[in-house]
């Protein structure tokens, strides 16, 4: 039997209102994050992969509540949020790294106040504190003599990187969400600081929840990866299985659109025209229906939910894949045995 | 599930950076516009500190038969104002009613100011609306108007004329305040405190005042040379300082009739006015360009 | 036998100012008409400073800016006022990472690049906003005629891209310089201004400098690709002898680290370290220190440039020997 996921979330949703007018009324709502539902069993990495405006680092505040939602469950270890978990306990157990790393360090903070700030906060004395931060620096790979005593403009991309992993450390998470943690590193230190991750997860039996842009990087770093747009989740699936068999249109249209690496094997059409459209009032039915290339009239007044496909824990919300939905490319329902 | 803290318990020694505000001393050092400004103000400082000791004669003293005297009088270096007063003892003593009269209001709208805006800057929402607009009320108003209306209510005399002046300054502080933490407190370091469970309090003491009290201190250090020449004006216009306390602004003003009789004179307080403002003014730039981190 | 359309030899630029920063330490780059050259390069490899001093975007107080630069057989250093001015955008054009540096948000889109047209070539400020409509289509802008009237922040990321892309070929220039223009775009909008770019070249046969540092945009949209860190070019070649047969240590490590091939699991081969500061001249490889297999040599003098095939180069003590 399987065990269950240590994190669940079901019915996610945050909307933004838009002000605007004379008197503030409202101009429109952002849909940032519609009603997602996904899972992560402990000691696994899901990827989150989308493009502009589909919510993917909304989708993470939310889990740890630095945007209230709107509505939803988050289950840790089978406790829910406001029930039998309180949000502080959440907010120990589930850490963050954000993208920019300078920004993400107050300038005023030595590297190992930085670090031993959060278990100062939580009842831990400074001096055990701070021998907790040098421990965590060594870790991570700086040496705490060099490093400890100095400012973040004092260290490189990846230096800050790793003090940022330090910081979430420092909480003993169960799980870590790195929201584009390396996308802002050149690509060697990038690889330095992905086998540092690799390297944690194993040592610490950390779960891992990977935001990224790059394609390539999730495929390496993640078990299971998650596809998002316009606030819904379009795919979800163990990794493999979504790199070589890609349902939604919209991640074929992602996987197609890396720039290819073979010279004699060059993009010839780009998957898709136009920008990754914006939030505010998303079109109706399927919210792909307008860019996609097998669109018919159906996917533009009904949404098609998750439907499980035959490869194992491999779900698309698309038309095309639920049988019996109506979309000439969907397979034939099949007819329950009799 | 608590945070545990290291098996070591014993940090190990390490090397220190010098801090940020020694960086900024440092880079202020190297500031010759700023240093000579930071002289300027020291002198008038310690002038005034020491007034009696250095100025050559009693700045009260009339003498009807000396008014008005040249500059390079011998007695009287400076000249003699129209009741035949030292106006070199004048000047030296006037400079502590005048700095204070610059210094003080600044120092109470910093600490009000800062307060009212880091809150409304941190705390957001409907606290920020109510506060920052009852401020922007205050702030419609141009300052020379404001303090004078206010002086007027409360009444001549240093004290009210420090209180007004106070008031006036309170709104731009508290305005760059909220404007400086709101900036900050969108910032990642600051969500990740927040995700570690600290307090509000917590945050604003750790990551927020740090970062905010700077700016809001190079801008008041700016404010000192209009509270000068603001003090100076409520003088002038009687409703500061009052006759016979030596103070440059009232000074200007007693001397007005002289400018035909002796310019050079009557433009004295003027020029120390003038000098004061703008050492502050340099002074609080180099502040600013010395704060400015990015290594 | 065509003439090169960039012809830079022993290029070294130096910055002063609170520290000296040696960017640019000899590059040595030509570039035929209708040909693209990327410089694939990190963050501090002096890959920006390469393009800008084709343009004289460079500080000029503070920058010292040695060695030989012609753009179509002009010294771009020796330009002055009206002849800087007209290679500027008539001769030589760039387009950015941030479309925001080259629009000017108070005007719109049309008034901008008629602006152009007009100071260059001399025409009415109709001739100019018809040239602006062509170029807004040609770069398929969605509706062209609505946006000549639309201010930058009124259009959407990609869009706002290929209005920069239209401003700078505006005038018809030789010469493109492109620093990292796709960087900050998604990556179904980035192959689109890709896609876009290479066939606007075609069209015109315009060369291209592309500075980036992903190596599959440079596999894309190059013919040629050089190598840069530390302020050189470290390994030149075409995308095919690049991608296919790395000789340089860092071309190898840059390849390894680009995951594209990498197996799930096993640890990556990063380089070590980080790149030296550049506050000196080098006096060995600057490589060295990182470099899996350095030998005793390359610490202590500067390494041989092996020439390898015509346009192949690397400059590696192994290379030479295999030579």
């Amino acid at each position: 039997m399987t065990p269950a996921p240590l994190l669940e979330i079901a019915g996610l949703t945050r909307h933004f209102k838009l002000k605007g007018g004379l008197f503030g009324r409202s101009a429109g709502v952002v849909r940032a994050v519609d009603g997602i539902s996904f899972e992560v069993d402990e000691g696994e990495t899901l990827g989150i992969v989308g493009e502009s405006g589909c919510g993917k680092s909304t989708t993470a505040r939310l889990i740890v509540d630095l945007i209230a939602a709107d509505s939803g469950t988050i289950r840790l270890g089978g406790r829910t949020l406001g029930v039998d978990l309180e949000l502080r306990e959440l907010r120990r157990q589930v850490q963050m790294v954000f993208q920019d790393s300078y920004a993400s360090l107050n300038p005023r903070l030595t590297v190992e106040e930085a670090i031993a700030f959060g278990p100062t906060v939580n009842g831990v004395s400074v001096r055990e504190a701070t021998a907790l931060a040098h421990e965590l620096l060594v870790k991570v790979g700086l040496e705490p003599k060099r490093f400890a005593g100095r400012y973040p403009h004092e260290l490189s991309g990846g230096q800050r990187q790793r003090v940022n992993i330090a910081r979430a450390l420092a909480f003993r998470p169960k799980v870590v969400i790195l929201d584009e943690a390396v996308s802002a590193l050149d690509k060697s230190v990038e690889a330095q600081v992905l086998n540092l991750l690799s390297d944690l997860k194993r040592e610490l039996g950390l779960t891992y929840i990977f935001i990224s842009h790059d394609l390539n990087v999730v495929r390496y770093m993640a078990d299971r990866v998650m596809v998002m747009y316009l606030g819904e989740v379009a795919e979800i699936g163990p990794v493999e299985s979504i790199y070589a068999r890609p349902t939604h249109p919209y991640t074929q249209a992602l996987l197609s659109a890396m720039p290819s690496m073979d010279p004699d094997q060059l993009t010839r059409e780009a998957p898709l025209a136009g920008d990754p459209p914006n939030p505010i009032n998303p079109p109706p039915g399927c919210r792909f229906h307008t860019r996609c290339r097998y669109a018919t009239e159906l996917c533009g007044k009904t949404t098609p939910s998750l439907f499980a496909l035959a490869a194992p824990r491999h779900l698309a919300a698309c038309h095309r894949a639920i049988p019996g939905s109506g979309h000439p490319d969907a397979p034939r329902r099949l007819e329950t045995a009799a | 599930m608590s945070v545990t803290a290291s098996a070591l318990g014993r940090p190990t020694p390490v090397e220190r950076s010098p801090g940020y505000w020694a960086g900024v001393v440092r880079r202020l050092r190297r500031d010759p516009v700023a240093m000579v400004a930071l002289a300027i103000i020291v002198v008038l400082v310690l002038l005034a500190i020491f007034a009696p000791w250095v100025a050559p004669n009693d700045p009260y003293r009339s003498s009807m038969i000396r008014r008005l005297r040249p500059i390079g009088t011998p007695g009287f270096p400076l000249g003699t104002d129209e009741l035949g007063r030292d106006m070199l003892s004048r000047l030296i003593f006037g400079a502590r009613l005048s700095l204070l009269m610059g210094v003080t209001p600044v120092f109470v709208a910093f600490f009000v100011g800062s307060f009212i805006g880091i809150t409304a800057g941190y705390l957001g929402g409907k606290v920020n609306t109510v506060l920052m607009r009852t401020i922007d009320v205050f702030f419609a108003f141009p300052s020379v108007l404001l303090a004078i209306a206010l002086s007027g209510a409360l009444g001549a005399g240093i004290f009210n004329g420090l209180l007004s002046l106070s008031i006036v300054f309170i709104p731009p502080i508290a305005r760059i305040a909220e404007s400086v933490t709101t900036a900050v407190r969108k910032i990642d370091y600051v969500e990740a405190a927040r995700a570690s469970g600290a307090s509000a309090m917590t945050i604003i003491r750790v990551h927020v005042l740090g970062n905010v009290l700077g700016p809001i201190f190079v801008y008041a250090t700016g404010l000192i040379s209009v509270s000068l020449i603001l003090a100076s004006g409520l003088s002038f216009l009687g409703l500061g300082v009052k006759p016979p306390e030596p103070e440059w602004g009232l000074m200007l003003n007693t001397l007005r009739n002289a400018i035909y009789v002796q310019p050079w004179v009557a433009a004295l307080p003027g020029v120390m006015i003038f000098i004061t403002s703008i050492s502050f003014n340099l002074l609080s730039d180099g502040l600013r360009s010395a704060m400015d981190i990015k290594a | 036998m065509s003439r090169p359309l960039v012809d830079v030899s022993g290029l070294t630029v130096r910055f002063h100012g609170e520290r000296t920063v040696h960017a640019v330490n000899g590059v040595e780059l030509a570039l035929m008409p209708g040909e693209t050259l990327s410089i694939l390069g990190e963050s501090g490899s002096g890959k920006s400073v390469t393009l800008k001093t084709l343009l004289r975007l460079l500080p000029e107080g503070r920058t010292d800016v040695g060695g030989r630069i012609a753009v179509d057989g002009r010294d771009v250093m020796a330009l002055e006022g009206e002849a800087l001015s007209a290679h500027r955008g008539g001769i030589a054009s760039m387009i950015f990472q941030d479309p925001m540096l080259a629009l000017d948000p108070v005007y719109t889109i049309g008034d901008q690049i008629a602006e152009a047209v007009v100071r260059h070539e001399r025409v009415s400020r109709a001739a100019g906003l018809a040239r602006a409509l062509e170029m807004l289509t040609r770069v398929r802008i969605p509706s062209p005629e609505r946006r000549l009237k639309a201010y930058p922040h009124e259009l959407s990321g990609g869009m706002r891209q290929r209005a920069m892309i239209a401003l700078a070929l505006a005038c018809r220039p030789k010469l493109l310089l492109a620093d990292e223009p796709t960087t900050a775009l998604d990556a179904t909008v980035q192959i689109q201004i890709l896609l876009l770019l290479k066939e606007l070249q075609k069209e015109s046969g315009m060369g291209m400098l592309f500075v980036t540092h992903d190596i599959g945009v440079a596999v894309e949209v190059s013919d040629r690709i050089a190598v840069m860190y530390a302020g050189e070019f470290v390994e030149t070649g075409s995308v095919r002898e690049i991608i296919g047969d790395p000789r340089h240590p860092y071309t190898k490590g840059l390849l390894a680290a680009n995951l594209h091939g990498a197996v799930k699991g096993a640890r990556l081969d990063a380089i070590p370290g980080a790149p030296p500061p550049l506050d000196t001249v080098p006096t060995s490889c600057s490589f060295a220190p990182r470099c899996p297999v350095r030998l005793a040599t390359c610490e202590t003098a500067r390494p041989p440039v092996a020439t390898l095939g015509p346009g192949r180069m690397a400059r590696c003590v192994h290379s030479a020997v295999a030579a």
